[in-house]
């Protein structure tokens, strides 16, 4: 009896996983020329079903213009939130990311005006806009460095989930900053699409970055 | 507070160990590599994998370099969605183990090098262990 029951569940579960594999795995993207594009769910990347819409922000690019809402949308923007004075983290997510760039551009025509990259300094007490076009400009010249004050980034980050904490001590030169780690993906239309987690990989964004541009353009059809 | 948690665990692990390292290399170092910075920056991140060859554990206790105003040894720890970096002031090297520094691991905290390094370039640091050992390694800056 217990046994029985036991297969029972198995089974049931063993279905029911199945199903929901199936479902997130399969995505029809081109229904019109019977051709289908798989998602694998994996740690590179989680993509939303129902990507929420950004609300307004307002910050300053590291050229003193204004980066707001409206900056984000006609392009896919990939954000990370860091700060200058990082000697792990930063450097090695945004080389992974110049490489994952140059791998889109390779095999897209006209990158420059569908996708961007957006640093985000939570550190602006050290890092002046000439200081930010320095540095995005060593990983890859069209990257753009982003900052404001603490409510205007907060502003953003918010509204992303990312988390960061700048230990501020009077004295300090080298006060330490918290962030996250993920690497946030926003669509055209300026709404939260995706978020890479790390450890990341150029390859492995560039790739998924593909399948997402091939859902979206076979759900707009 | 619950950023030094880490720390603490290295600290009671390395009081634990056995200590001396042996006079000849017991500790071999492979794949040395100092990350270029963007121009400007003054704090730099050196990887190595490190290698215990002896049946005793070995403890490294600090790091120099006459390259650098300063050099720590640190870790980069995810806590909460956040990467943060804590300070270890000392790492244990079980027996014939292994322990690799990378990104987004230990590193080496390289503070204000004396010149600007670039991609190709090489820089000392000395690692220092419990004992007395000391093992000058060359660094390889690289892009």
């Amino acid at each position: 009896m217990y046994k029985t029951s036991l297969k029972f569940s198995i089974m049931v579960t063993t279905l029911a996983l199945a199903a929901v594999l199936a479902a997130v795995w399969l995505v029809d993207i081109d229904r019109e020329h019977d051709s289908q594009a798989t998602l694998l769910p994996d740690r590179v990347m989680t993509l939303f079903p129902d990507p929420k819409p950004l609300m307004a922000f307002a910050l300053t690019d590291d050229r003193n213009r204004v980066f707001d809402l409206a900056s984000l949308k006609g392009k896919w923007s990939f954000l990370f939130f860091g700060f200058t004075h990082c000697p792990d983290v930063c450097p090695t997510t945004l080389a992974v990311l110049a490489r994952a760039r140059d791998n889109i551009a390779k095999s897209t025509v006209g990158a420059e005006s569908i996708i961007q990259f957006v640093f985000i300094s939570v550190d602006p007490n050290r890092d002046t806009a000439s200081k930010l076009r320095q540095y995005v400009d060593y990983f890859d010249t069209t990257f753009v460095g982003v900052t404001g004050d603490n409510a205007q980034i907060g502003a953003l980050a918010g509204q992303l989930g990312a988390a960061y904490q700048v230990a501020i001590t009077p004295g300090v030169e080298n006060y330490p900053v918290y962030h996250s780690t993920a690497v946030f993906l926003v669509d055209p239309r300026a709404r939260y699409h995706a978020v890479f987690t790390p450890p990341h990989d150029a390859g492995a964004i560039s790739k998924r970055f593909k399948v997402v541009r091939e859902l979206e353009a076979g759900n707009a059809t | 507070m619950r950023w030094r948690d880490p720390v603490i665990v290295c600290l009671i692990s390395a009081l634990s160990a056995v200590p001396a390292a042996s006079a000849e290399a017991g500790v071999s170092v492979r794949d040395a590599w100092v990350r270029e910075t963007p121009p400007g920056m003054n704090a730099m991140a050196g990887y190595m994998e490190l290698r215990n060859n002896t049946s005793r554990p070995q403890v490294l206790v600090a790091a120099s370099s006459s390259g650098f105003q300063s050099v720590m040894i640190h870790r980069t720890i995810v806590k909460d969605g956040m990467a943060g970096m804590v300070h270890a002031s000392q790492i244990e090297l079980a027996p014939k183990a292994s322990l690799i520094f990378a990104p987004g691991g230990y590193h080496l905290m390289l503070m204000s090098p004396k010149r600007t390094l670039r991609a190709g370039d090489r820089v000392v640091i000395n690692l220092e262990f419990r004992g007395g050992l000391v093992l000058p390694v060359a660094f390889g800056v690289r892009k």
